[in-house]
């Protein structure tokens, strides 16, 4: 759990700014190009690549360079753990089944029902 | 009535609770019951709307840390048949309207048991994309806005 907070707060910070939530809705259409992701903002290169280090490092996106040109691709694998994302899902119900479960016994046996 | 469960997107939690069935009903069906064991403590839970009846909404909000109360579940009951089962999904939301982030449906059974009530819940899940949100919405109750943000952001575009 600890680690995926860590994991989350890195995505949050990421999304905390408009140009890289811009480059994340450009590459939920598709891998582009950095001088692609680059054209709509008015900004020089190296502070863009800035951005793109950060969304890479947050592990939202991967990149690979071939030659000059540096391709971008949205990682979708931090949202798409199923093991994980089944289970956490079976550990809320399971939690609130207790919980329900801890409600009606107490109050039973405190007195009739409502 | 219970459909076949398909291990890859459905959970299910079966439970003997020794109280009467009706309960066990109450507590699910009593907005005020409700609120205190839908969400975790300390999260504190709200229910804004509990229209018990077939298209009718179920809306429930959350607050932690004492913020101000944020969505948490906006859904539609489908099925609501006293002391036998409630079926919500939030494929939809009150009065049948599509909702923008369907994800889930769930079927609450109550039976009579001779230790008291045999509680059962089916919670189907949509495949693929939404199960991010999914994660999410589900592991961090509380982030569900920033979460249905991210969630919009990275699907919709």
């Amino acid at each position: 759990m600890a680690q995926h907070s860590d994991r989350l707060d890195d995505i949050f910070q990421s999304l905390a700014d408009p140009t890289r939530r811009t480059v994340l809705g450009r590459l939920g259409r598709g891998p582009a190009t950095v001088s692609e992701l680059a054209e709509p903002f008015d900004m020089a290169l190296p502070s863009f690549m800035k951005h793109i280090r950060l969304l890479e490092d947050s592990g939202l996106i991967r990149t690979r360079k071939e030659g000059r040109v540096r391709t971008c691709v949205l990682e979708r694998k931090p949202f798409t753990a199923a093991e994980s994302w089944l289970s956490a899902q079976r550990t809320l119900w399971e939690a609130r089944t207790d919980r329900l479960e801890q409600l009606v016994t107490t109050a039973h046996r405190r007195g009739p029902s409502r | 009535m219970i459909r076949a469960v398909d291990p890859e997107l459905d959970l299910t939690v079966s439970r003997i609770i020794r109280a009467p069935r009706a309960a066990v009903w109450n507590a699910w069906t009593d907005p005020a019951s409700f609120e205190q064991w839908w969400i975790p403590a300390p999260a504190r839970c709200k229910v804004v709307e509990m229209d018990l009846r077939p298209g009718g909404a179920l809306v429930t909000q959350i607050s932690e840390n004492g913020e101000p109360f944020a969505p948490h579940l906006s859904g539609c009951f489908l099925a609501v048949e006293q002391l036998e089962r409630i079926v919500f999904t939030n494929a939809l939301v009150g009065g049948w309207r599509p909702a923008e982030h369907p994800f889930m449906t769930a079927v609450i059974s109550f039976r009579e048991h001779p230790e008291g009530t045999d509680y059962f819940a089916h919670v189907m899940h949509r495949s693929g994309d939404d199960r991010r949100m999914h994660e999410e919405l589900g592991f961090h109750d509380g982030w569900t806005t920033v979460a249905a943000q991210l969630a919009a952001l990275v699907e919709r575009r």
